[in-house]
């Protein structure tokens, strides 16, 4: 046990290539993912939150119970989608990077969008009430409506990339663990684990909690910057 | 300015229902009654806020309403930028901020003034331009007496120079006294006494009016 966690330690300061190689597979597609469902939940969360009209409650649980797929449930459905003999499996997409980065936007983007729309629908009533009372369009409504959530974004994108780089069954599904091509450090410690090597997958679980720990130290100021 | 008669129903429960009512240019009209009595309500109504009961206007089309909320919204921005978001220009801010004594402020973020601070904040906001229709819905609540009085004076000016209509809606029966032509009592939900201040301020025909201005030492 010992000696796996000196080994571990040993890996991370050697610059390890294998190591290297993964990190960086994982920095790419959590790095791409989280943004590309920020890019896209933030404008859904906003209009969800602060739109009234008719079916906006049938999105917003919608959205809430995509909030709660598993994430080999959506690996399943892209593996079918995209197998051989699925309707995309022309396009070869299966095992690469690119599926896994979809995969986590499918998972993401309603976390993103479920999360603006909690904190929009809290204060979107007097925003509203009073930019209607100065006379202000509905353009310049949304945008300051948009200025106040700045910080909700923030926290919202460091959480998406925190699920981003943890997140292991549809990567996992989609992706293949592919060494030196779709293997991310989730996917590594399960694959190290099961050969019975410790060593990596230590390695591997310290940084993945490095990470999370500075995340949530960030989170945790925009927080205090938010309720003062 | 008239207002068409109109209603607001919540869950069920009609809340607000007016006749017609006339504003004249120039004036100031306050509006008094109990809590729940339906003055916010018929504020948001005129603003648009909210729409009456079976859609349609309470106001006639393009009157330039301005309306300063309950509870005004402090924007992330600074007090200044949030003074300037009417769009009344730079001197005009200055100027508001000096008289409501809040000049040294303006650089600080509007979500860290205090209860009254964001008050004077929200009114310069909503007196920087000029406009048919004034909206105010207790705007010195939270005020201490010395920028309520300075508040009430700028209200004042900006009535008389602006020659628009102002709905004060006030807790404060003195303040009515003070700045009030004409006067609303709603009693819930209803127009129960309207006309000239001296007379519903002062000397009220209906017994429920008269029951509420005991409370501030009697008619
Ligand atoms: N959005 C709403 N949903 C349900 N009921 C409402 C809503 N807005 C107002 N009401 C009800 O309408 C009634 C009138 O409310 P309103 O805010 O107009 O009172 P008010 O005269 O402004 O009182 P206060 O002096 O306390 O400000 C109250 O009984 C209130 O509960
Ligand atoms: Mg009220």
């Amino acid at each position: 046990m010992w000696t796996a966690f000196r080994k571990a330690l040993a890996l991370i300061l050697s610059g390890d290539r294998e190591l290297g190689n993964i990190l960086l597979v994982t920095a790419r597609m959590s790095l791409s993912s989280s943004l590309i469902a920020l890019l896209i939940g933030v404008p859904i969360g906003l209009w969800l939150g602060s739109c009234r009209f008719r079916g906006r409650q049938a999105l917003v649980v919608v959205n809430r119970t995509l909030m709660g797929m598993p994430p080999v449930v959506c690996g399943l459905l892209l593996y079918m989608l995209f197998s051989g003999v699925g309707p995309f499996g022309r396009l070869r997409l299966l095992f690469t990077v690119e599926i896994m980065i979809l995969a986590q936007v499918l998972l993401i983007t309603p976390l993103v969008a479920g999360s603006l729309e909690t904190y929009v629908s809290g204060i979107a009533q007097p925003v509203r009430e009073t930019a209607k009372g100065l006379g202000l369009g509905a353009g310049k409504t949304f945008l300051l409506l948009a200025n106040e959530c700045v910080y909700p974004i923030f926290s919202t994108y460091l959480l998406a990339f925190a699920r981003a780089i943890a997140e292991v069954g549809a990567v996992s599904m989609v992706g293949g663990a592919i060494a030196w091509k779709t293997n991310v450090m989730t996917t590594a410690i399960m694959q190290y684990t099961n050969r019975g090597d410790f060593s990596l997958g230590i390695a591997l679980g310290l940084i993945l909690m490095a990470v999370s720990l500075l995340v949530n130290i960030l989170v945790s100021l925009l927080q205090r910057r938010l309720s003062r | 300015m008239r207002t068409e008669a109109c209603a607001k129903t919540f869950g069920g429960r009609t809340v607000l229902s007016l006749p017609a009512i006339e504003l004249a240019p120039g004036r100031i009209c306050a509006v008094v009654g109990a809590n729940g009595s339906g003055k916010s309500t018929f504020a948001r109504l005129l603003a648009g806020v909210i729409p009456p009961d079976g859609g349609g206007a309470v106001l006639p089309p393009r009157a330039e309403v301005r309306y300063m909320p309950q509870k005004s919204y402090p924007f992330r921005l600074s007090t200044r930028a949030n003074i300037l978001l009417s769009g009344g220009g730079e001197e005009r801010a200055e100027a508001l901020m000096e008289a409501l004594q809040i000049g040294r402020l303006a650089r600080r973020r509007a979500t860290g003034l205090s209860g009254g601070e964001t008050a004077k904040m929200a009114l310069a906001r909503v007196l920087s331009r000029p406009c048919g229709l004034l909206i105010l819905d207790e705007p010195t609540a939270s005020m201490d007496m010395e920028a309520a009085i300075l508040a009430e004076g700028l209200i004042e000016t900006y009535c008389k120079e602006t020659g628009c209509a102002v709905l004060l809606i006030t807790h404060d029966l003195q303040q009515a006294r003070r700045m009030a032509g004409d006067a609303l009592f709603l009693y819930q939900g209803r127009l129960w006494e309207q006309g000239p201040a001296e007379r519903v301020l002062f000397a009220p025909e209906r017994p429920e009016t008269r029951r509420f201005l005991e409370f501030y030492g009697g008619a």
